[in-house]
């Protein structure tokens, strides 16, 4: 199962597709939850969810606006995608009936 | 000091930080960041951010556990005794009176001294190899908490007719293990099989002539766990 950080990470990257990289996913995730999000949590739970083969990651190219720097970018596979689903089915059913959840 | 003299020192210690990631990882953060227009102190407390949380997430694993604890810090207490008595040894043949404080030596010759000779380099470079294979990225508390018991030994080291560099005789060899370890040398299962095999045999007739302590077989452990560790490589590629 994973961990809250971690679906929001993979529901961004999902979301970002080809865009998907380290400061897009960090302002995804800022402008959706309006948390802080530094670079270490972001990319040490990147590395992480690439351990467990969830996601992949790749040098892109480099970029003039990144003062010649590459950027990592960041692709969903498909057992990220079915980890995400399982996450999200899960709290779905476990909402069902909160009494913050509207009818 | 000036606002552009703290710019400059910000900056520079933001690229000195940076060192500490890896390339790559490097690139990608300092990339984020110019992006972010992020200013250089800010800079700075992500890209630590990173790499503490990168040596936090290292120690998760058991790697680094066994090569610091496991092995670099017993195995440097241990590889200290045994270079004593090899120094010890070698000054008694020699006839250099070096007080009875040498012990265990037991029935003294020179072949004797060779075995422990063969036996020092092999423990010393298979706990170096051992180390650096097994948690490459955490090999700076491995040898930091060497340190101390180093340091102990030498600041308290009594003799003066035998020099306190006697007790760290098994540096070189371990280093030299270290430095394989790094190049990502892989020992073939048969090798470090034969490796273990003879370390062994010279342990069990050197500890014959009661010339070594009993923990001293806590050093054999290293070899044999490298050729585990090697025959398991080499079956996982031919699978």
């Amino acid at each position: 199962m994973l961990g809250e950080f971690e679906y929001l990470l993979i529901t961004a990257a999902a979301g970002l597709g080809a865009n998907a990289y380290g400061v897009s996913i960090r302002e995804e995730i800022e402008s959706t939850t309006g948390r802080q999000c530094s670079l270490g949590a972001l990319y040490t739970t990147i590395d992480r969810l690439e351990k467990k083969g969830l996601l992949e990651t790749w040098m892109g190219e480099a970029t003039r606006e990144r003062g010649g720097r590459a950027k990592r970018m960041v692709r969903v596979t498909p057992k990220g995608v079915h980890a995400a689903k399982t996450f999200y089915d899960a709290v779905i059913r476990i909402s069902r009936g909160a009494a913050w959840v509207g009818s | 000091m000036s606002d552009g003299t703290q710019t400059l020192l910000a900056q520079w210690l933001l690229q000195a930080t940076a060192r500490l990631l890896e390339r790559d990882e490097r690139d990608a953060v300092l990339g984020d960041l110019t992006e972010t227009g992020a200013s250089a102190w800010q800079g700075m407390g992500e890209v630590l951010g990173v790499v503490v949380r990168r040596e936090i997430a290292l120690w998760y694993d058991w790697r680094p556990w066994i090569a610091a604890f496991g092995v670099a810090l017993p195995g440097s207490f241990l590889l200290m005794g045994v270079s004593m008595s090899v120094s010890c040894t070698y000054l008694r043949l020699t006839g250099t009176a070096v007080g009875d404080v040498c012990a265990p030596t037991g029935h003294e010759g020179f072949l004797l001294l060779a075995c422990q000779v063969l036996l020092l380099l092999a423990w010393a470079w298979t706990s170096g190899f051992f180390v650096g294979s097994v948690s490459r990225r955490t090999l700076w508390a491995s040898v930091a908490v060497c340190l101390p018991p180093c340091l102990f030994c030498l600041a308290r080291f009594p003799w003066s007719r035998v020099s306190g560099l006697c007790l760290l005789l098994f540096l070189p060899p371990a280093i030299l293990g270290v430095r394989y370890a790094l190049r990502k040398v892989r020992l073939r299962p048969g090798t470090a099989l034969a490796l273990a095999l003879s370390a062994t045999a010279l342990m069990i007739y050197t500890w014959g002539n009661s010339a070594l302590w009993i923990l001293n077989w806590a050093l054999i452990l290293p070899a044999w766990c490298i050729a585990i560790l090697a025959r398991s490589a080499g079956r996982g590629a031919g699978a």
